[in-house]
């Protein structure tokens, strides 16, 4: 039991190979602004599942076709549910095996924009592979931040909860009512860490070379530096250093607007259906009466009274539209939100550097 | 970007095949940082159980100039293969699955030659280099490439490029014999690609050689740390000269006083009504963010919240029942929440501005 027990607790972290990581973010920054998804290998040990590696999917050339950068991008974010691409896995992770990486799928990476994955085709995707193997995750590298400066590659799995309403495909007020699912359990996210084999560590500590000698030569020429900029190492950057603030504001304006947009959609589509109901109710109670008053009249007349319950077949009451986009929509308007206080908290800092640099006191 | 390259000469090289004319023109080998991951992750899943061997092989695979002066290694992937003292192994079968696989999920991208994991150029080299090369399975008429790692314990890593030129004593040793030419290569990466590999070190200067992804805030603090540190060092520096402990350089003086040149000279006013600005805009989108965030959330809450109890259950269970009296009390009931519903939201949608929303509203109810 205790085994079981174990087996079936959620892992705690989501530990990345740099192999991974570099070939996500190599895959992703190539085929920006197109979406770009892949599968990820490796096996999970005491909690913490291990991604050693990972290839991506085939990408389906539509320029060929009529060209439009965002049936492209449909399609790369179909991909990993899609039964060709099922098949691939399987065909490549075979081939990986070979070659002793570890052969087990364990979820799948896809790239964003300013964090504006939270829709439903992720859901549908990460639902996919949780079903089979609920050990599985979905990293999402974020182009757009990574390249200011800090990789952001986060990992997410949907919560058990989730996964046993999205089984079930229903979403109405009522049944999330029941359930107390709100918003934000529909995705978890998972800490990620970064992992270096031994000999990538040392490589890794090689570039850039460090200097041969502790004193170097003085240079002789200002032109001898420019020749031989300094080698700055990877890592802390300078980069995250950098002032610009107007594309990130207009970005997330931009994606914030489409969510209110995706907002009210869904509320006109909710009230509709209200509408529609209260309509069709009255028009029930409405025939209700009549009948009613006219079983009467045949009681009156001694005949036999008609059915009252023939209304189910003459009026219809609408669906109630899913709550599941609405749902999604404020988990991804809170993700921005997030992401917009981390920017406020960055830039502020580094304009009070700034102007106190430029303003001495 | 180019963070390691070394200083080379480039001759013509020799017995170049006459075949073709791009067979004598300088080539430059670009590696990207991930197709050496994979190598070196390679090296370390080496299979030590059934072969004799030390080194481990695969295919480059990535893209190629239009004139074919330059080549670009994208990425790897391994092949099996058994080696011992007179016969060398090689999958081809593997090969070949293996690259119709990697070029479907990358179409633009092309078979570029092999790498191993040491320095050692033997006879098996050769062969497998004259595999890699042959017009049949190979790169022909381009030269493949041949890249070494070394990936001994307690030494450096060192890569190094080759190609090769067909040489042999007799026409029945062809097959096994050949020159390699080293070529320079360089290390390039993108912006991007220099987030990833910042981790990457980040993890590697750990003890436990991994470490979590952090967040912007914490990687500007480790930055600015850093950035201080190196300013006090400067200024260290040129606190000594000034203090005769030090000889001074004036090419280092003279770039020191270039860098401070590129300072603005913007008045005072100006900045602070510039930083102003911004700071605002900054906070008005962080305001506006937080603000859409509480309403969408309270939309959530209100949407699902069971205000009355036997609205959402009512409709449906009830009118089974076809009591008229309960059904006309649900009715009621229903519209009064409807009611109510609408209102709530058109009250919250009022508060962005919801006068111009509730109009298009209406007509969008009737076309559905």
């Amino acid at each position: 039991m205790a085994v079981d027990a174990q087996k079936d607790a959620p892992f705690k972290s989501a530990q990345v190979e740099s192999l991974v990581v570099m070939k996500i973010v190599k895959h992703c920054s190539s085929s920006f602004p197109t979406t770009a998804t892949g599968s990820l290998v490796g096996m999970d040990s005491n909690g913490v599942i291990e991604i050693t590696n990972a290839f991506p999917f085939p990408t389906v050339d539509v320029s060929s076709t009529d060209g439009h950068q965002s049936d492209a991008s449909a399609l790369a974010a179909a991909a990993p549910r899609a039964k060709a691409n099922t098949v691939y896995q399987n065909e490549m992770i075979r081939h990986l095996k070979e070659v002793n990486v570890d052969a087990n799928n364990v979820g799948w990476y896809t790239s964003a924009t300013m964090g504006n994955f939270v829709n439903l085709g992720f859901i549908e995707n990460q639902y996919h592979y949780q079903r089979d193997n609920d050990k599985t995750v979905a990293l999402v590298h974020d182009v757009s931040r990574s390249s200011q400066g800090t990789l952001s590659l986060r990992a997410f799995r949907l919560s058990p909860e989730f996964m046993a309403a999205y089984k079930e495909g229903k979403f109405t007020t009522e049944s999330l009512q029941k359930s107390k699912l709100t918003f934000r359990d529909v995705v978890v996210e998972v800490p990620v860490i970064v992992h270096n084999s031994h000999l990538l560590t040392s490589f890794l500590h090689q570039i850039p070379a460090p200097p041969e000698e502790p004193e170097m030569p003085l240079p002789a020429s200002v032109d001898d530096i420019q020749r031989q900029p300094a080698q700055l190492p990877a890592h802390p950057s300078f980069d995250t250093l950098d002032l610009s603030i107007d594309p990130f504001l207009e970005k997330t304006c931009d994606l914030l607007l489409d969510s209110i947009e995706a907002h009210y959609s869904d509320l006109n589509n909710h009230q509709y259906y209200q509408r529609q109901l209260t309509r069709e109710q009255f028009k029930i109670s409405q025939w209700q009466a009549k009948r009613k008053a006219e079983n009467a009249a045949r009681l009156a007349a001694k005949q036999a009274p008609l059915p009252e319950d023939e209304w189910q077949r003459l009026f219809k009451l609408p669906q109630e539209p899913s709550r599941l986009e609405g749902m999604l929509n404020a988990r991804q308007v809170e993700q921005y939100s997030k992401q917009v206080d981390g920017f406020t908290a960055t830039i502020t800092s580094k304009m009070f550097a700034v102007r106190g640099n430029l303003l001495p006191e | 970007m180019a963070v390691e390259q070394e200083h080379f000469v480039h001759l013509a090289r020799p017995l170049a095949p006459s075949s073709f004319a791009a067979g004598s023109a300088p080539l430059t080998v670009n590696l990207q940082p991930q197709a050496i991951f994979s190598v070196v992750d390679h090296a370390v899943r080496r299979d030590i159980r059934d072969t004799q061997s030390t080194r481990v092989i695969g295919a480059l695979v990535g893209t190629r100039s239009e004139d074919g002066s330059e080549v670009e290694v994208r990425s790897t992937f391994a092949i099996p293969h058994t080696e011992n003292e007179d016969q060398v192994e090689v999958d081809v079968e593997y090969q070949k699955n293996m690259l119709a696989l990697t070029l479907k999920a990358s179409p633009r991208e092309t078979l570029l030659g092999w790498y191993t994991t040491s320095h050692e150029l033997n006879s098996f080299s050769a062969l497998i280099q004259n595999f890699f090369a042959s017009p049949e399975t190979g790169t022909f008429p381009h030269p493949a490439v041949h890249l070494t790692i070394s990936t001994e314990p307690g030494a450096p890593i060192e890569t190094k490029t080759y190609i090769s030129a067909p040489v042999a004593v007799s026409a029945d040793r062809a097959a096994e014999s050949c020159l390699f030419i080293e070529v320079p290569h360089k290390l390039l990466f993108t912006d991007a690609e220099r987030a990833a590999l910042g981790s990457a070190t980040a993890a590697a200067t750990t003890e436990s050689r991994s470490a979590p992804v952090v967040s912007d805030i914490e990687s500007l603090t480790q930055s600015l740390e850093t950035l201080s540190g190196l300013l006090e060092r400067v200024s260290g520096y040129v606190g000594e000269v000034l203090d005769e402990e030090r000889d001074g350089s004036h090419a280092l003086g003279q770039y020191l006083m270039n860098a401070l040149s590129l300072a603005p000279k913007v008045s005072p006013t100006q900045i602070e009504h510039d930083f102003n600005n911004h700071i605002q805009d900054v906070l008005m989108v962080s305001y506006l963010a937080n603000t859409i965030r509480t309403q969408i959330d309270l939309a959530q809450r209100l949407a699902t919240a069971p205000l009355a109890s036997g609205f959402e259950a009512g409709p449906g269970k009830d009118g089974k029942d076809g009591e008229e009296g309960g059904g006309k009390q649900q009715d009621g009931g229903a519209g009064g929440r409807g009611g109510r519903g609408g209102r709530g939201r058109g009250g919250r949608g009022g508060g962005r501005g919801g006068g111009q929303h509730r109009e298009p509203r209406e007509p969008r109810e009737n076309g559905e």
